[in-house]
């Protein structure tokens, strides 16, 4: 794929041809230098951000994401893949239950609401009571420490059952001890046969993936 | 379904909306206010035509038509019409009781010679006669010391008959502002000023006018004097400032307007007088008549215009009628009552359109305050949309976030303002009487909750944060200034906006106008929802990934 940013009159390439499969089931690991376009790769991935004109597709199950509308693509970023940033990004007015279950809500029509909130609930409910967040449920993301926050948005993630984890350095603001309880939860995601896609410029924590990649002057390398 | 999740939680998370809500409460309140009482005031010149006036007027000022009689009973075979009566009205000249000697005050009124009886039928004037026993409910919230409590049933027989019982004398029946005697209270009712020394059904008075000759000229003053019987209230102020009621025949005499003989001054008779040739008939200068129930007043002139011509015809062939009704259009006039206060009316509804508009402007401020403070909103949740929209959530759900914000805020804001609206609209009089004699307690409540501002300010402030200095100052001058004016005004003597010699009326119309209410509300939930629009679009727009960058 290529991605090109525009920064005034000035084209600044990022992406200049990087090609990445990730076969089900894959735990692959990102590393590159900062600002060597790990996040912006990530994005693609996404959906959240789109390549350049004839600068390749993203395909996900064979499919290219450039092909499907904007409902299949909404919806496949609410079911397909699940996003974990480095600063958390949780919704600060919601509680931990409720940014928990927003994925589920984004994907639910009206008249679905009354009859599936409660099993909604229950379900979240039980997603953050096994990361061990069970007393937390009605406190606001601010009330939380990093890693507790960090939890919260995997158990976001996971909220829709996706296919994919796509993790921009998960542990990249949190210490060393939180950062490794935090690479459990997601391993152990990963032995359940969660594919991921994480993205670090730790060589140590990279070590954890099935296969790490280096992104290098725009391009993949093994 | 999250946007219901996040409007609630945007909303009730912060100070900002709920100023929005509140601005937006305040100019749907302002429209309301400011339209009802105007409308209330049309309505209440429309419905005071029915109670001083009747429907329809058939008018011929001095001269009068004679041979009222048939026509009002030509009148009264018609199925629309519901009962008509014959007034006989001129200027005159009324001498009170008061100074004590020589110099009595003199006012200008405006002399109304009518059959009671009839009169009562056609007009509200029955219901006008102030002085009369309380009813049950009248006696729970009457003062203490209102003179009505002393009356019995006689005083208002006596004027509904305009006769004087005690002396069996044609009596006088003054609106109650025509003598200086009668003080109006807060709440609404008459005492005697001067501990009862002017009141007048106790007193006479002297009614001068000056007859004018069937070819034009002047002729004697007559004067008379007469018991003032009772007193009537209708509400129109300019009316109760002005008008005093007579016995038809009496005003008729007054005014050179009753039955007389028609001489020829060539013949005499045998007495060696002039030979009388026949009758010139009693005249009256309006015709008064109400619409039967469910008929349009538009309707019964169109019917009436018939009649009088017939009513003419017939006595422009009859030979013994020597004095014949005037034609249409020469003088003679047949109005309704609207058409009558034509000049008074349309000015009124004109402004009150005009002011419709001109507060219409209120909505782009609605629709201002929405942009603004939503602008402000969606700048400062652009992180939220970026993750909203990176777990799925659809560019129209984002928006629709923003629009839902805009909806609630507007139709919160709608029901406090109609809320609002309706208490003011409610208390207006008591409001206004307030403003006229402003309680000293609200005073010394201002003054203590701004003692009390003060203290806060001062403890609040005492680590130097400029916040709470700034607000705790700003709120005590506000509670100082408020107290102030208070005080100001009751030195003063109060404000009074609704001078019932300007207004016409003697009290504030308070009925809210439900169709302006709910326009009202309709449009600033429109305006709101404008005004969200713009921000919502901005909202959609926002790109994920550079919203997920913003820290
Ligand atoms: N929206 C944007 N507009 C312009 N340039 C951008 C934009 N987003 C990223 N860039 C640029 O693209 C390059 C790659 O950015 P990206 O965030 O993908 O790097 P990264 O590898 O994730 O770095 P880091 O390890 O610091 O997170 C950077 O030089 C950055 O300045
Ligand atoms: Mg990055």
């Amino acid at each position: 794929m290529h991605k090109t940013y525009r920064l005034g009159r000035v084209d600044v390439p990022v992406l200049k041809g990087a090609t990445l499969h990730v076969k089900p089931g894959e735990w692959v690991a990102i590393l590159g230098p900062s600002g060597s376009g790990k996040s912006t790769l990530l994005h693609l991935l996404g959906d959240l951000d789109q390549p350049d004109a004839d600068g390749g597709e993203v395909r996900f199950d064979g499919r290219s994401l450039a092909s499907m509308s904007r409902r299949a693509r909404n919806l496949y970023r609410n079911r397909s893949v699940g996003f974990v940033f480095q600063f958390y990004h949780l919704l600060p007015e919601l509680n931990v239950l409720e940014n928990t279950f927003l994925p589920a809500l984004v994907g639910l029509h009206r008249w679905e609401y009354y009859r599936r909130i409660g099993q909604l609930r229950q379900q979240s409910t039980r997603l953050l009571e096994s990361f061990g967040l069970g007393h937390r449920l009605k406190h606001r993301p601010r009330e939380l420490s990093g890693g507790e926050r960090q939890r919260v948005a995997i158990a976001r993630a996971l909220m829709n059952n996706p296919k994919v984890l796509l993790a921009d350095e998960p542990t990249g603001n949190l210490d060393e001890a939180t950062g490794a309880e935090i690479l459990d939860l997601i391993a152990q995601q990963h032995r359940d046969g969660l594919t991921i896609v994480m993205v670090t410029h730790d060589p140590a924590i990279a070590k954890l993936a099935d296969r790490v990649v280096h992104l290098h002057d725009g391009r993949i390398a093994e | 379904m999250y946007h219901a999740l996040l409007t609630n939680r945007y909303l009730t998370s912060r100070v900002i909306p709920l100023i929005a809500v509140a601005a937006v409460a305040l100019c749907v309140a302002l429209v309301i206010i400011v339209v009802s009482v105007m409308t209330g005031f049309l309505n209440m010149v429309r419905d005071s035509g029915r109670t001083l006036m009747g429907d329809v007027v058939i008018g011929y000022p001095v001269t009068g038509i004679p041979h009222y009689e048939r026509l009002i009973e030509r009148i009264e075979e018609l199925p629309e019409a519901e009962a008509a009566t014959p007034v006989v009205d001129s200027w005159g000249l009324l001498k009170m009781p008061y100074p004590d000697g020589a110099n009595k005050d003199t006012e200008t009124v405006q002399m109304w010679g009518i059959d009671p009886e009839s009169f009562a039928r056609v007009t509200g004037y029955a219901d006008t006669l102030y002085w009369r026993p309380p009813t049950e409910q009248q006696l729970k919230t009457m003062a203490d010391d209102d003179p009505r409590r002393q009356m019995d049933e006689q005083i208002l027989l006596d004027g509904l008959a305009l006769r004087d019982s005690r002396s069996d004398r044609a009596g006088i029946v003054p609106g109650i502002h025509v003598s200086i005697g009668n003080d109006r209270q807060s709440d609404g009712s008459i005492r005697p000023a001067r501990n009862g020394y002017w009141w007048m059904p106790q007193w006479e008075v002297t009614l001068t006018t000056l007859p004018i000759a069937t070819g034009g000229g002047m002729l004697e003053p007559e004067s008379r004097i007469f018991p003032v019987v009772n007193e009537f209230f209708s509400g129109v102020f300019l009316i109760d400032d002005k008008r005093a009621m007579v016995p038809l025949e009496i005003a008729q005499r007054m005014l050179h307007l009753d039955q007389g003989e028609i001489v020829d001054e060539e013949q005499l008779d045998d007495d060696g007088l002039p030979k009388v040739i026949g009758v010139d008939p009693a005249k009256a200068t309006m015709v008064l008549i109400r619409a039967a129930e469910g008929v349009n007043p538009d309707e019964l002139r169109e019917q009436l215009v018939g009649v009088y011509d017939a009513f003419r015809a017939e006595l422009l062939q009859d030979n013994n009628a020597l004095v014949k009704p005037p034609p249409q259009g020469m003088g003679l006039s047949i109005k309704t009552w609207e058409q009558q206060q034509a000049d008074f009316i349309e000015p009124i509804e004109k402004e009150r359109e005009l002011m419709r508009t001109l507060f219409s402007l209120v909505y782009l401020v609605c629709a201002g305050l929405v942009l603004a403070i939503f602008w402000a909103i969606v700048y400062e949740k652009t992180r939220d949309i970026g993750i909203l929209r990176s777990i799925g959530a659809s560019r129209f759900g984002i928006s629709w976030i923003f629009l839902r914000y805009g909806l609630v805020i507007g139709i919160a804001g709608a029901l406090v303002g109609v809320g609002l609206a309706y208490l003011v609209v409610r208390n207006i009089n008591t409001i206004h009487t307030a403003m006229g004699d402003p309680p000293m307690w609200l005073a010394i409540i201002m003054l203590t909750l701004a003692l009390v501002a003060i203290a806060l300010t001062v403890y609040h402030g005492r680590r130097g944060a400029l916040m709470p200095i700034t607000l705790g100052l700003l709120v005590s001058i506000t509670l100082i200034g408020a107290g102030a004016v208070i005080l100001v005004l009751k030195d003063r003597g109060g404000v009074v906006i609704w001078d019932p010699s300007v207004y016409y009326f003697t009290t504030i119309p308070n009925e809210m106008d439900s169709g302006t209410a709910i326009f009202t509300m309709i449009g600033a939930v429109i305006f709101s929802l404008i005004g969200a629009f713009l921000p919502a679009a901005k909202a959609a727009d926002t790109d994920p990934v550079r919203a997920l960058h913003y820290e």
